[in-house]
């Protein structure tokens, strides 16, 4: 068994579709209502297809009470840090500290090139995404006196002001697949958002790529549970139980709370462009799984 | 000295309270401010950009104003259009603070280029600050984002004179005496663009202190005030006035202590005038077709008119079957605005004109290339006339799943089609073979009046007591005698119904279109089928797609009905399920259409699937001609009623069928096999112009009474888009 002590969030991962535009909006506050804790939205700025997800969840965060928000990730090389760092403070101000801020590498380079952003290679992605995060905590720490200096090699800061400082502690949560993204997720996130239809061995991946977290952390002389560990998942919901997430929602429930159990996952996003699907994974995986996992904690 | 727009005020929400933002920029709306203004501030102030798009969250109505910085102009492109959308089209997007001129200017045609979704093809842009390679453009904004340049120097001012939709200065960074200079740089750089200047918004920015006795400029009681801006507004042309202050009371003052006067003063021109640009802006007007007089459209449509460069074409050219690229889509909202539309298509006789309502015309040009589009999409009202006689009225432009879901609450339906989507419009005006066909016949069996603008504009109702005869040739072919504006519809009770789905297999393609067609014929009126076939692929199953609804709430009358259609082949995979009807029509997205080419579909009418026309209907499907194929049951309740009720003459059929193909040429070398068994055609499926193509759709008697009505009601043929009839000629004398 593994637990990093947190307690588990459900969420919903919802397309940002241009067209039509209210259709996330709507879903957004269909999932708060069923009771999820959490909606977030992927963020692919090159394409037209979907809305702005900056713009997107700031409307959404004007247009709910109470669930919380995230990227799911936020596009790092189409979004400088620094502007960044002010807008999630601001959206985190504005929605009474309801903001988390997922972040990604990118990795669509021809798009991104063709937006008029930089193109990196995997291993540069890994250490601009690092100097981001320094970059944004720095700018988020308005204890420090004095503007914020910071000199890297992708990003460079020249006593820029400080602030706004968030209203509660943001989360950074990365998106991250390989040794260099997870060991980097274990010094410097303070979550990790993988999708497990990506995850070519299913949710037993997940072992192994905690491990490297795991060290991660270590090396950077923090606890492990520092991180927090979230997972996107897709699935079915039908009469006869079937494959993996393929079945009824008591199906889910223990398959969620297995995986909870033995990887220490302690957030469940769900893919989801409708309503009911949203709905059923609030109203009966979520309370069920809670309670298995409490069980199975207590053990 | 004025530009020629609307007087319009606004309020700059300063970027500190993160509580107070929302409640101000709602109280800026209640007080009848027409924009909220955001300007970033470094350190501890909130980012603009958030901050607008969350006050676009919390107000319904007041426009946004979102001033910032433009680090990559691709992406802020793409946040605007967003957040244009998801506030209801009430962005302005505000550059140029911070900025150099000559960086600023390619901002903005990265911006423009990616929000012309219209355009097609990506966009490639290589400058000496920006690079843009082969974004895709989009999404398309609600409205057209106008651009607003802050400048206060040549440099700027010079650059906003080239390319920007408005001016913004601060007052104490200009002197109220500089403006004019300003003007006159922005107007002379305006003109050497090719633009005109009046495409120029001038906005302001002020604060000032108000106070009991007059200590200076904007500083005193609000006459004061009102004597210091309005010369600014009459001698310099400044359009919007924007109100800079920290506290809710400046606001709430301004508003109605100096705006009510100011606006008084400044007089009715300015009142009146537009409050989008005056004039479109000069690279809108360079996309404009020849032989279209775009500086005579009718000023009551103005604003709803759409032309090639502007960011709703993108939304507005094409339909849901046809590309199109017409050079002027005027959208109407009241009959009164069709008659102004078409009075002037009709004085445009040589372009095309298209008539659209739900955009899902086959036969229905309702798009065209370089020609004028009358668009009713606005006109889709669903009222409910006479619960006791189930009366309702429906605009042109309302869908059809629109209406099952209006009506549902009353446990009434009509019936319509097999597609939500479709418009009101085009298939009320045809015929209407939908799923209650069999039991309650055409829709157009249950119309009793409707509304029409005829060509000479005048505006007449036309029922069984009123023009009688006009009223006959509307129910089949509407198309070609004026444009209906609403709707009389007697409705019947409908409430849950069984739907039926199989796939079933389709290898012995004539044996199961007939085993269908005779179990159909012998099924009760409670259910109408409809059976789809694709083309045959090699080394794949063939199968086909049977639906079916069963007027019904019982699960065993359902089932029993349903059984002997599904019987017709072995079946894959299916499902019934009991449903309301308006679940069964609900069946279409909410965006826009954006088809390229041209749809080639052939049509039929049928009395029975015999064993020869099935041999030649698999032969077509065998052909690869097709790639859709549909049998649609009619026959029951449209049978009914008499062949010259109505001028949809096809009565005695029992099944409708159509063909979609990729070559005209391909598709007729196939269907014209199967024309010997057909006796007549549903216009609305039939692509082909010939002429012979009119007299299998309407029987002799029926054509001719067409051609002489026709002649009496539309003799210069204005109304051509659809299954044209030509007039007949007058007789002499
Ligand atoms: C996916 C799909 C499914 C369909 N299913 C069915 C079906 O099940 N049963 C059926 O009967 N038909 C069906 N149709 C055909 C449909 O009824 C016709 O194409 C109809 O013309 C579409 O109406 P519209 O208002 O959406 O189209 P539009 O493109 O807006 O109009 C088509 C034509 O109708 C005329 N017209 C439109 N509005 C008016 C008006 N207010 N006054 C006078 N003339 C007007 C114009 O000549 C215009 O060119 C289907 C079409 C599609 C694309």
């Amino acid at each position: 068994m593994t637990d990093y002590g947190h307690d588990l969030l459900f969420g919903a991962f919802i397309t940002p579709a241009a067209r039509p535009p209210t259709h996330a909006v709507e879903l957004a506050v269909a999932a708060e209502r069923a009771g999820l804790d959490l909606v977030t939205f992927q963020d692919h700025p090159y394409q037209p297809a979907f809305l702005d997800t900056w713009t997107l969840l700031s409307y959404v965060a004007a247009r709910t009470e109470r669930v919380r928000l995230s990227g799911n990730v936020i596009n790092l090389p189409l979004r400088h840090p620094a502007v960044l760092a002010r807008a999630a403070a601001s959206l985190d101000l504005l929605s009474g500290g309801r903001f988390e801020l997922g972040l990604g590498a990118g990795g669509f380079w021809d798009a991104i090139e063709a937006m008029g952003g930089r193109r990196l290679t995997p291993g540069q992605s890994v250490e601009a995404l690092g100097e981001a995060i320094g970059i944004i905590r720095e700018l988020w720490d308005t204890e420090k006196r004095g503007g914020a200096r910071f000199d890297g090699e992708y990003y460079s800061l020249k006593g820029a002001k400080r602030g706004p400082a968030p209203a509660h502690g943001i989360g950074i949560w990365v998106g991250a697949y390989g040794p260099r993204m997870l060991r980097l997720t274990g010094r410097m996130a303070d979550g990790w958002v993988p999708s497990l239809p990506y995850l070519s061995g299913g949710p037993a991946n997940l072992a192994e790529m905690n491990r490297r977290i795991d060290e991660g952390a270590a090396s950077a002389g923090r606890d492990p549970s520092a991180v927090r560990r979230l997972l996107n998942i897709s699935g079915q919901f039908q009469p006869s139980r079937g494959s993996l997430l393929v079945g009824p929602p008591r199906q889910w429930a223990e398959e969620l709370a297995e995986i909870s159990l033995e990887h220490g996952v302690s957030g469940f996003i769900l893919m989801a462009d409708d309503a009911a699907p949203i709905e059923l994974f609030a109203s009966e995986v979520a309370p069920a799984t809670r309670e298995l996992v409490a069980a199975g904690r207590a053990r | 000295m004025g530009y020629g727009h609307r007087l319009e005020f606004g309020i700059t929400i300063p970027p500190v309270l993160p509580e107070g933002a929302a409640a101000f920029a709602r109280r800026a709306e209640e007080l009848g401010y027409d924009v909220v203004t955001f300007r970033d501030a470094p350190g501890r102030s909130l980012d603009a950009w958030t901050l607008a798009s969350w006050v676009a969250g919390r107000t319904d109505r007041v426009r946004v104003g979102a001033h910032v910085p433009c680090a990559t102009p691709a992406v802020l492109a793409r946040a605007a259009a967003s957040l244009d959308l998801l506030s209801g089209g009430r962005l302005e997007l505000g550059l140029g603070a911070g900025e150099e001129a000559a960086a600023l200017g390619e901002a903005i045609d990265i911006i423009r280029g990616l929000l012309d979704a219209g355009e097609r093809g990506p966009l490639r842009f290589e400058g000496e600050h920006y690079r843009v390679r082969g974004a895709r453009r989009g999404p398309a904004p609600e409205r057209y984002v106008p651009v607003h340049v802050e400048a206060h120097d040549p440099p700027m001012l010079r650059l906003a004179g080239r390319k920007a939709d408005g001016w913004v200065a601060t007052l104490g960074r200009i002197k109220a005496g500089g403006i004019r200079a300003a003007n006159g740089l922005l107007d002379e750089t305006a003109r050497e663009a090719g633009r005109d200047p009046r495409e120029i918004r001038r906005l302001l920015n002020i604060s000032g202190r108000f106070s009991g006795e007059r200590g200076g400029f904007l500083d005193g009681p609000p006459g004061a005030w009102v004597e210091d801006l309005l010369p600014l507004v009459i001698e310099e042309g400044v359009g919007t006035l924007v109100l800079a202050t920290d506290g809710a009371e400046g606001m709430e003052r301004f508003a109605r202590e100096v705006v009510p006067a100011l606006r008084e003063a400044a007089g009715r021109e300015l009142a009146g005038a537009p409050s989008g640009p005056a004039v479109r802006p000069a690279w809108v007007r360079a996309r404009r077709q020849p032989g279209i007089d775009y500086g005579r459209i009718p000023a009551s449509l103005g604003e709803n008119a759409v032309e090639p460069g502007d960011p709703a074409y993108a939304r507005v050219r094409s339909t849901y079957l046809r590309g199109g690229a017409p050079g002027l889509v005027l959208r109407a909202g009241s009959p009164e605005q069709v008659a102004e539309a078409l009075a002037f298509a009709r004085s445009h006789p040589e372009v095309p004109l298209g008539i659209r309502s739900g955009g899902h015309g086959i036969s229905g040009r309702s798009t065209n290339r370089g020609g004028i589009v009358i668009d009713l999409s606005k006109m889709d009202g669903i009222e409910v006339l006479d619960e006791a006689s189930r009366r309702v009225r429906l605009g042109p432009g309302a869908r059809w799943m629109d209406v099952a879901a209006a009506l549902a609450p009353y446990g009434w339906g009509l019936s319509s089609g097999d597609y939500g989507g479709v418009g009101v419009g085009g298939l009320a005006t045809a015929g209407g073979i939908g799923w209650l066909a069999r039991k309650r016949g055409l829709t157009i069996d249950r119309l009793r009046a409707v509304e029409m603008v005829l060509a000479d504009g005048s505006v007449v109702r036309a029922g069984g007591e009123e023009n009688p005869d006009l009223f006959w040739a509307v129910r089949g072919a509407g198309a070609n005698f004026g444009i209906v504006t609403s709707f009389e519809f007697e409705a019947y009770e409908v409430g849950e119904v069984g739907w039926g789905q199989f796939l079933v297999d389709a290898s012995d393609t004539a044996g199961l279109l007939r085993r269908w067609g005779a179990a159909v014929e012998v099924a009760p009126r409670d259910l109408t089928s409809f059976i789809i076939l694709g083309a045959q692929r090699p080394g794949r199953p063939a199968v086909a797609q049977v639906f079916a609804v069963v007027d019904s709430d019982r699960p065993e009358v359902v089932a029993g009905q349903l059984e002997p259609v599904a019987r017709a082949a072995p079946v894959y995979d299916q499902s019934a399920v009991i449903t309301p009807y308006a679940s069964v029509m609900a069946n279409a997205q909410g965006s826009y259409h954006e088809a390229r080419g041209e749809p080639v579909a052939r049509s039929g009418l049928i009395r029975h699937i015999t064993p020869r026309f099935a041999a030649a209907a698999e032969m077509l499907l065998r052909s690869g001609a097709a790639y859709f194929f549909q049998i649609r049951s009619v026959g029951g309740a449209v049978s009914d009623v008499a062949p010259e009720a109505t001028a949809y003459a096809g009565r005695s059929a029992n099944f409708h069928v159509a063909a979609f193909g990729a070559s005209p040429e391909r598709l007729d070398a196939a269907w014209d096999a199967m024309r010997t068994h057909f006796e007549g055609t549903y216009l609305s499926f039939e692509t082909d112009r010939r002429p012979e193509r009119l007299r299998e759709a309407f029987p002799p008697g029926v054509l001719e009474r067409l051609r002489e009505l026709k002649g009496r009601y539309d003799p210069e043929n204005v109304f051509r888009d659809n299954f044209n009839i030509p007039p007949a000629e007058r007789r002499q004398g």
